[in-house]
């Protein structure tokens, strides 16, 4: 939103601060502005010039024109403007001298657009009467911070806030004096007050049509209205004051008396921008006898519009429900300078304040108009000024400073509160353009006081609580744990986004209807919710190796598995990938097994019957805390990884917490007599896993044994592998006898045989 | 007898001296000093003397054995510092060489922040709590205080699902959870991903991070949420800040505001970081509305709070001068292995 410094001081009596320490102080006290603009930078010097002759220059299509100035005297420049011709007043900017078209240019005629008027630049400004206008500076303010404030939509609003900070007096624009009197003259029924709380209408006659003054027209262009004509440019004038959104209707293609009504399903409105919309029974329509002639706070109709004929005008001043207006707006896709004043909840008792002030420019801008008859005003029952009592104490408890009563009495007096004063408390009566969403609760009224005596004034204080450790995160703090190891080992830790595409799932064989669905996804191959970081993985992959020959790295983020109902489930995993791009992978492969073994030392690794197409078949293993399946390792099938060696660790973390706490930490006494080892040497197939036959030694495990290590493994000529284990023996109360470590050395060859293994 | 023993030691004395290696000089000590040497031999001698004679004899083969042992010890102690001298002059390694093996990863510049920022808030008795990055409509808006019509649940902000759920657009939903969870009195924080429908260009993501801040008791005033907010930046940027408080809405709150740090790099002066307004914007926060406070199961006429949120990504970004919030997921190693 855009306010004129210009404007802002008309409406504040002896504003003396410049509008840079202006928008400071809006934006500690009231609203957020995002910076200052000087508006009109030409007018600086600009001043009336006549056209004493033009005269063509040879191969240009400049002319080059004398001109009388009002005050510099006579001037030689060079015109290329259509309409520059002998006798033309226009306006003179002196720019200094320039050399164009082969002649000494001493300043320039401006256009309206050059001078900020207009967006006007046909030609040169056809200037009536005197140029009365100065440079502006515009405060453009943060609409979003204006989201809760529907009186901050319009200069007089801003003024107040302006005249409330400052202590300076505020100057209302509207004189009800002004308002027309007498039985109204315009019919008007209102079939939904729920939608139309009020609708006020006024009758002006001996209009005429055409183009506004130019204060009128550079005040608009300066805060990025444009102007249409003198009657729109009047409804465009009060709506960026009031900020009352008005609209002129030509009464004479208005056909009977107005109804505000919903719309009919399927209902057409060909509107003033040329475009048609289909409307539906949500929104709510200003219609005559004939059908719809405006959607209702959002836009007229063409075919009722202000045109150089017309003489009568139907101005509408009336106030709509704003979220009614915001989803026709929405679902129009059509916001309009009146769309998004009504969306913020304006002030229906402003209606008729915004006729006087139309009455009153009408006759400017169109002298000799007659208001017929006075306003037509139908409402339903308006909402009476709710009061709030407002409690001191609680209020400096809230502020933490003690503010006092006259004090706290005087700031919401200036921003036009009523104030009972009931001793320790007060009873405050909001006014109604703070009522209708903004102000309704005694909260709302300490942050009143607390920006008006400014937030600075407060001194941090720390609060009296008593000092307890917090409760640990458990899962926050495994999952920092398990980072640390991982970057430990070498892995570098990435972010990937949570959006994937059909063709993703698809590539890694994962049913699309596991999926959550984005309705509205920011493309289109981001429409589903990940269900694997496997996704992620990949891309890391394809793209890092584009610069690296080997790399390691891991994320830990959530998948999202559809539920039948309710939330769907987010599950913490951990993946890390490893890329290598010469060598067979195994080396990749152990790592990460390493990785899962440091991350905890129990982990073990099964050989898992589960195909899936994007794994190496030969080259993927399940990973087991205890007997809890925690997680996967596995290589890229060479078909999704084409090049070089791509190794995966993917750890379901919910599971492996578990398993984790599962583990008792518990000092085990240190063994006070000698331990005796064995080692069995086992002759396997070629494709025997060494899990297998350690499962098969610990068959035979009896009490005394304290641990089976693999050794080595060891290829023979004929293709079999000769596996080797260390058995470890030992008792906590006594040494074994030479009899008790044979009786179990021979258990366990017992065990191997009998899992169809040989001794070697 | 005594002038063969003084002889012998004479002899081994220069034999000893001159010994040329560890074996020669144990040779010698074996022949000489040895249990079957020649000093023993001459031991076994003594019986056949007088005593005079013995006593004399006696002290001589002493002091021989003496003087030999001494000179022996002396030798061997030469021989091995040599050869500990010879070993160590052999060892050389060249220490400036990189150490082969694992070269350690890096954690990504969020979870650096994160971190830090956790444990600074873990020190003032702030609990971290998670909340789902899928959200229900009521915490996400309803439970903060925003209408249905508030134009915040836009379709163009938000990531709708099916289902009627969402994708947080804020870890706000968290308050609501977290007092329902904790219980008043409370202080927590929620650090975690959230989304907004926007397009993605160097300074908008629609993934990114934020932190979300709570404390909820008997009274909590504005005075307070200022000192924590102090507290908590001086300690993310290691010196002293200025902040200033300005209004901003966020329906959550009541009332609301935009917090501004003094900007670093003018020290308030001006200059293009602010855009010359000596002041850089940082976090939204304010008292906890009365209705957030209902939903979370909380009576605000009897407690209060402060809430507060604060950009991680934006954080990490001021931190370490990243010019293009894409980086941040992008995967790029080249990238992430600077952290
Ligand atoms: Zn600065």
């Amino acid at each position: 939103m855009k306010f004129s410094y210009q404007w802002l001081s008309e409406l504040v009596e002896d504003l003396d601060i410049d509008a840079q320490e202006l928008a400071r102080r809006i934006t500690l006290h009231t609203a957020e502005s995002e910076g200052v603009e000087v508006h009109g930078t030409l007018l600086k010097g600009a001043c009336p010039a006549t056209v004493l002759s033009v005269e063509p220059i040879a191969n240009s299509h400049n002319g080059k024109a004398e001109v009388e100035t009002e005050a510099y005297g006579r001037k030689t420049l060079v015109c290329g403007a259509p309409n520059c011709r002998e006798g033309l007043r226009t306006v003179y900017v002196p720019l200094g001298v320039k050399r164009v078209s082969g002649i000494d240019s001493d300043g320039m005629l401006a256009s309206a657009a050059e001078l900020g008027i207009s967006g006007d630049d046909e030609g040169v400004l056809e200037l009536e009467g005197e140029l009365n206008l100065e440079a502006d500076t515009i405060i453009e303010i943060d609409n979003k911070s204006l989201t809760h404030r529907p009186d901050l939509w319009g200069h007089y609003g801003m003024a107040r806030e302006v005249a409330a900070v400052l202590g300076k007096p505020l100057v209302d624009p509207v004189s009800l004096e002004m308002l027309p009197q007498g039985p109204g003259a315009v019919g008007v029924e209102i079939r939904e007050y729920g939608l139309c709380p009020r609708y006020t209408a006024q009758l002006f006659e001996g209009v005429k049509v055409g183009p506004s003054p130019l204060w009128l027209q550079y005040r608009l262009e300066s805060i990025g209205l444009r102007t249409i004509n003198n009657i729109v440019d009047v409804t465009n004038w009060i709506l960026a004051e009031l900020p009352q959104p008005t609209h002129a209707f030509d009464a004479d293609k208005i056909r009977g008396r107005i109804l505000v009504r919903r719309a009919e399903e399927g209902e057409k409105l060909l509107a003033l921008n040329g475009e048609e919309y289909v409307l539906t029974a949500e929104d709510l329509v200003i219609a005559d006898e004939g059908g719809a002639i405006a959607i209702a706070g959002v836009i007229g109709g063409k075919d009722s519009a202000i045109g150089p004929e017309t003489t009568r005008v139907v101005f509408e001043s009336a106030n709509f429900h704003a979220s009614a207006v915001r989803k026709t707006s929405a679902r129009l896709k059509l916001r309009t300078d009146a769309s998004m004043r009504f969306e913020k909840a304006q002030d229906p008792h402003n209606t008729l304040r915004a006729i006087a002030r139309a009455a009153e420019l009408f006759e400017l801008v169109s002298p000799g108009v007659v208001a017929v008859g006075g306003p037509t005003d139908v409402h339903g029952e308006l909402a009476a000024a709710p009061v709030i009592p407002l409690d001191l104490g609680w209020l400096k408890r809230k502020l933490g400073r003690e503010i006092e009563k006259q004090e706290v009495i005087g700031i919401l007096e200036r921003l036009a509160f009523g104030v009972a004063d009931e001793g320790e408390a007060l009873a405050v009566t909001v006014p109604s353009w703070r009522a209708t969403k903004d102000i309704s609760i005694p909260d709302d009224l300490v942050e009143e006081v607390g920006r008006m005596v400014g937030y600075e004034t407060i001194p941090p204080v720390a609060p009296a609580m008593p000092v307890t450790p917090p409760p640990v995160n458990l899962e926050r703090r495994f999952y920092n744990e398990l980072r640390g190891v991982a970057s430990q080992q070498g892995f570098t830790e990435v972010y990937n986004y949570s959006f994937v595409s059909e063709a993703q799932a698809a590539r890694l064989g994962v049913p699309v209807e596991g999926h959550v669905r984005v309705l509205n996804p920011i493309a289109s191959d981001q429409g589903l919710l990940r269900t694997t970081l496997l996704h992620g993985v990949l891309k890391n992959f394809e793209e890092n190796r584009k610069h690296f020959d080997e790399f390691r790295f891991f994320e830990i983020g959530k998948e999202i598995h559809k539920q039948p109902e309710g939330l769907p489930r987010e599950l913490g995993h951990l993946v890390a990938g490893l890329y290598a791009h010469g060598g067979d992978g195994v080396a990749g492969l152990r790592e990460l097994q390493r990785l899962a073994r440091a991350m905890a030392p129990g982990m073990r690794f099964e050989p898992t019957a589960e195909v899936r197409a994007y794994e190496h078949p030969l080259r993927s293993v399940n990973v087991y805390l205890g007997e809890a399946l925690v997680g996967r390792i596995f290589e890229f099938h060479p078909r999704w990884m084409e090049e070089g060696r791509a190794a995966v660790l993917d750890l379901n973390l919910g599971p492996l917490a578990c398993a984790m706490a599962g583990i008792a930490k518990q000092y085990q006494p240190v063994r006070r007599y000698p331990a005796s080892e064995f080692d069995l040497s086992v002759l396997a197939g070629e494709r025997t896993f060494a899990g297998t036959v350690e499962k098969a030694l610990g068959s035979a495990r009896g009490e005394a044994v304290e641990r089976i290590e693999f050794l080595t493994e060891y290829e023979l000529p004929d293709g079999r592998r000769s596996l080797s284990f260390r058995v470890t023996v030992a008792r906590q109360d006594r040494t074994l006898t030479q009899e008790e470590i044979s009786a179990q050395r021979e258990a366990m060859i017992g065990a191997i045989r009998e899992a169809g293994f040989e001794l070697r | 007898m005594i002038g063969r023993i003084e002889e012998l030691a004479g002899q081994t004395l220069g034999r000893v001296r001159e010994a040329g290696t560890p074996e020669e000089l144990e040779a010698v000590r074996v022949e000489v000093l040895g249990r079957k040497g020649s000093l023993a031999e001459f031991g076994k001698l003594m019986g056949k003397l007088s005593p005079e004679e013995r006593v004399a004899a006696g002290k001589a083969l002493n002091s021989a054995k003496t003087s030999l042992e001494a000179a022996y010890e002396l030798k061997k102690t030469a021989f091995e510092s040599a050869a500990l001298e010879a070993r160590l002059a052999r060892e050389w390694v060249d220490l400036t060489m990189p150490p082969p093996g694992i070269v350690p990863g890096s954690l990504h510049p969020l979870t650096r922040i994160q971190n830090e920022i956790e444990s600074l808030f873990f020190s003032m008795g702030f609990a971290a709590l998670d909340g789902p990055e899928v959200e229900t409509e009521f915490h996400n808006f309803d439970a903060l205080n925003i209408p249905p019509d508030h134009p915040a649940r836009d379709m163009q902000d938000t990531f709708w699902l099916e289902g009627g759920h969402l994708l947080r657009t804020h870890t706000s939903p968290v308050q609501v959870r977290g007092m329902q969870r904790l219980g008043p009195p409370l202080r927590m924080i929620a650090p975690g991903r959230v989304f907004r429908n926007e397009e993605v260009d160097p300074s908008h993501e629609h993934t990114f991070y934020q932190l979300e801040g709570m404390m909820v008791d008997r009274e909590v005033s504005i005075a307070h949420l200022l000192y924590f907010m102090k507290t908590l930046l001086g300690g993310i940027f290691g010196r002293e800040v200025t902040v200033r408080l300005r209004p901003g809405f966020f329906p959550f709150v009541e009332p609301g505001f935009e917090l501004d740090i003094q900007c670093m790099v003018c020290g308030g002066e001006g200059c293009p970081v602010c855009k010359h307004s000596g002041w850089v914007e940082l976090l939204p926060c304010g008292l906890v509305h009365p209705n957030v406070l209902r939903a979370g199961g909380i009576n605000p006429d009897e407690y209060g709070g402060f809430a507060f949120g604060l950009g991680l990504t934006r954080l990490v970004m001021m931190r370490y001068l990243i010019d293009d919030i894409r980086w941040l997921q992008s995967g790029d190693l080249r990238f992430l292995k600077q952290f």
